[in-house]
C-alpha cells in the first residue's frame, strides 16, 4: 500500500470493515498512522413500560454523576485482560525493570504482563490468550477496581 | 476526626452511612459490586471502587478486595453498616491489624456476642435475666428431647452462631423435635458454617422488645427507650415502634437498666442493641446483643432527635458520648419495612422500578436507596424502603403512616405495602395488643392482602 491515502481508499477500508463486522482497526505504514473505530449497536432496550407521569422530566442542575459503563465493544476477536481483584497496577516486577509488554508485543498464553499488588502481595496476572497487545488502559502504578480493564489483546490464530 | 470512610455495605445503609459522613464533613468510599454499579450508594459517594461480580461471597463479604479498595483510597475507616461484614470478628480484626478503624466494638465482643450460647452464660454474670435453656451445645437428639422433656414443650432451637432471625426453629411436641432437630443443625451449617444448636424455653405470647446502647471507649453508657419489635414474620422484622404499647415507666426503666448493666460488665463501645423478650407479666429475658447499628434505628433516632450513625463514627474516633444522660424520647415513632416481596407469597420481586413516589411532609422520614428506573438486583434482600412516622401519640402516628402509604406509588415491581396497610387498619395492632405471633394470627385470619 502506498504512504498517501486517500479519502475514497478510507472508505472503501471503512465498509471492508462493516462488511467484516469489525469494531476496531488500526494501520500504521512510515509516517502515516490511521486508527477507526466503529460503533456497536447498542442492546436495544429490553423492557419499554408505560410510565405514567409526565414523559420528559427537566434535568436537575446539579444532578448526580451517574455511573460510566464502559463500551460494550463487541470487538469480534479482540480479548480484553481484566483485573480479577482490587489493588495496585504495576507493569513491571520493580522500579528498575523494564516493562512486562508493551503495546505491539506478541504474548504467548500464560505469559505475565502485570502485577497488582493487593494486600501486600504480588499478585501476576497473566495473558490467557496468545496474540499481540494492541492497547494497555491503566498507568503504572495508579489503583484498579475489579473488572476493570487492564490489556487488549489481538488474539492470532 | 476520620479524613476518609470506606462503607462496605450497599444500599439504604450505605446511603445512609453516607450522608453522616458528609454532615461531619469526612469524605466517602463506596464498595459495589459488579450488580450494584447504578446503585445510588455508588454514585452518592466521594469515590467508589468496584469489588466483585453479584454475589455477596465475592464481593460485599470480600475482605481482601474491601481492605484493598480502603488501601488505595487510603481510607483510614471502614463502617461495615449491618449485615455482610458487620459482625464478624475476623473482619474487624483485620481492618485494626491493617491500621484501618473498625467503626464498631473491638473484635473480641463482636466474637463474645457472636456466640449466642456464650452471650446468655456472659448475661448470666451480669445479673440479666436470661430464658431457660440447655447452657451447652446440644449435640444429639436424645440429649435434646432430654433436656426438652425437663424444661417442658414449646422449645426453640437455635443456632449458637446465629442471628438475624435466622437458625432458629420451634418445636412443640416430641415428635416435632425429632422432625426439627437434624433439619436445624443442617441448617446452622449451611448458614453459619457451625452446627452448634442450644435449647431454649420458648415463649409463644411474648414480645420481642429490644434496647439500643451507646458507648464510648471512656466507659461512658447511655441506653435508649425501646424498640417494639413483635410484628414480625418468620423472625423477619415487619414493623417497629418506640414507645412500645406494652411497656409502661416502670419496666422501662427496669429493662434500660439491665441494658445498661450489661454493656458496662462486658465493657462495651460503639452502638449495640439488647434484644429482649417480654412475657404477659412483664417479665423480660435477654435474647440476644447485636454489635452494630440495627437497621430500625431510625425510630431512635426520630424519638430522641439523634443522630446515631454520627455518634458511632465519632465514638470510633475516641471522642467522648455526646448523648446527655437522662434524654427523653418524645412523641411517637413507627417504622414500616417496604420489601419489594408479593404481599401474599412473600416470594421476592426484584426488578425494575418504572416510576416512584415517596411520601413526605411534616414527621415523614424515608431511609431508601431506590429511584424511579433503577433495577433492584436480584442477588440481595428486598428492602426496598424504610418509611418512618413519627407524631405526638400513637394514634397519630399510625394514621399518618396510613396516609403516608397509601401516598407512595412503586410501580414495576411487587411490594409488601398493601400487608402494610392492612396491618395498620387491625383492630389489635390499632390496640396496641399483639405479639410475636401476630403476623401468623393475622395471616391466618384474613388471608393475603387484596
Amino acid at each position: 500500500m502506498s504512504s498517501k491515502i486517500d479519502y475514497e481508499e478510507i472508505a472503501k477500508l471503512i465498509s471492508f470493515l462493516e462488511e467484516k463486522k469489525l469494531a476496531h482497526f488500526e494501520l500504521e505504514v512510515e509516517g502515516f498512522k490511521i486508527k477507526i473505530t466503529r460503533a456497536v449497536p447498542s442492546a436495544p432496550a429490553v423492557e419499554a413500560v408505560p410510565v405514567p407521569g409526565p414523559q420528559s422530566r427537566p434535568k436537575p442542575e446539579n444532578s448526580p454523576r451517574l455511573p460510566e459503563v464502559q463500551p460494550q465493544v463487541s470487538g469480534d476477536t479482540l480479548r480484553f485482560i481484566t483485573s480479577p481483584m482490587v489493588g495496585t497496577f504495576y507493569r513491571a516486577s520493580d522500579p528498575n525493570s523494564p516493562p512486562f509488554v508493551e503495546v505491539g508485543d506478541d504474548v504467548k498464553k500464560s505469559q505475565t504482563l502485570c502485577i497488582i499488588e493487593a494486600m501486600k502481595l504480588m499478585n501476576e496476572i497473566e495473558s490467557d490468550v496468545e496474540g499481540i497487545v494492541t492497547e494497555i488502559f491503566v498507568e503504572n502504578g495508579k489503583p484498579v477496581e475489579y473488572g476493570q480493564r487492564l490489556f487488549a489483546i489481538q488474539p492470532v490464530a | 476526626m476520620f479524613s476518609k470512610i470506606l462503607v462496605a455495605n450497599r444500599a439504604e445503609i450505605a446511603l445512609r452511612i453516607i450522608r453522616s459522613a458528609r454532615e461531619l464533613g469526612i469524605k466517602t468510599v463506596a464498595v459495589y459490586s459488579e450488580s450494584d454499579r447504578t446503585s445510588l450508594h455508588a454514585i452518592l459517594a466521594d469515590e467508589k471502587i468496584c469489588i466483585g461480580p453479584g454475589r455477596a461471597s465475592d464481593s460485599y463479604l470480600n475482605v481482601a478486595n474491601i481492605l484493598s479498595a480502603a488501601e488505595i483510597t487510603q481510607a483510614d475507616a471502614i463502617h461495615p453498616g449491618y449485615g455482610f461484614l458487620a459482625e464478624n470478628p475476623r473482619f474487624a480484626e483485620i481492618c485494626e491489624a491493617s491500621g484501618i478503624t473498625f467503626i464498631g466494638p473491638p473484635a473480641p465482643l463482636i466474637k463474645l456476642m457472636g456466640n449466642k450460647n456464650e452471650a446468655r452464660q456472659e448475661m448470666r454474670m451480669a445479673r440479666v435475666p436470661i430464658i431457660l435453656g440447655s447452657d451447652m451445645i446440644i449435640d444429639t437428639l436424645p440429649e435434646a428431647k432430654k433436656i426438652a422433656k425437663k424444661m417442658g414443650y414449646p422449645i426453640i432451637l437455635k443456632a449458637a452462631a446465629g442471628g438475624g432471625g435466622r437458625g432458629m426453629r420451634i418445636a412443640r411436641s416430641p415428635s416435632q423435635l425429632d422432625e426439627q432437630f437434624a433439619m436445624a443443625q443442617n441448617e446452622a451449617k449451611a448458614a453459619f458454617n457451625d452446627a452448634s444448636l442450644y435449647i431454649e424455653k420458648y415463649l409463644p405470647n411474648a414480645r420481642h422488645i429490644e434496647i439500643q446502647v451507646v458507648a464510648d471507649k471512656k466507659g461512658n453508657v447511655v441506653a435508649l427507650g425501646e424498640r417494639e419489635c413483635s410484628i414480625q414474620r418468620k423472625h423477619q422484622k415487619f414493623i417497629e415502634e418506640t414507645p412500645s404499647p406494652f411497656v409502661d415507666e416502670r419496666l422501662r426503666g427496669k429493662m434500660l437498666k439491665a441494658a445498661e448493666d450489661a454493656t458496662r460488665h462486658i465493657g462495651y463501645e460503639s452502638l449495640g442493641t439488647f434484644e429482649f423478650l417480654v412475657d404477659e407479666k412483664g417479665k423480660f429475658y435477654f435474647m440476644e446483643a447485636n454489635t452494630r447499628v440495627q437497621v430500625e434505628h431510625p425510630i431512635t433516632e426520630e424519638a430522641y432527635g439523634l443522630d446515631l450513625i454520627k455518634e458511632q463514627i465519632r465514638i470510633a474516633a475516641g471522642e467522648k458520648l455526646s448523648i446527655p444522660d437522662g434524654l427523653r424520647m418524645r412523641g411517637h415513632t413507627i417504622e414500616c419495612r417496604i420489601n419489594a416481596e408479593d404481599p401474599a407469597t412473600f416470594a421476592p420481586s426484584p426488578g425494575k422500578i418504572d416510576f416512584l413516589v415517596f411520601p413526605g411532609g411534616p414527621g415523614i422520614r424515608v431511609d431508601s436507596a431506590a429511584y424511579q428506573g433503577w433495577r433492584i438486583p436480584s442477588d440481595y434482600d428486598s428492602l426496598v424502603a424504610k418509611i418512618v412516622a413519627h407524631a405526638p401519640k400513637r394514634l397519630l402516628a399510625i394514621k399518618k403512616m396510613q396516609a403516608a402509604l397509601e401516598m407512595t406509588a412503586i410501580v414495576g415491581i411487587k411490594t409488601n405495602l398493601p400487608l402494610h396497610l392492612a396491618i395498620l387498619a387491625d383492630s389489635d395492632f390499632i390496640n396496641g395488643d399483639y405479639d410475636t405471633q401476630f403476623m401468623e394470627r393475622f395471616l391466618a385470619k384474613n388471608g393475603p392482602p387484596k
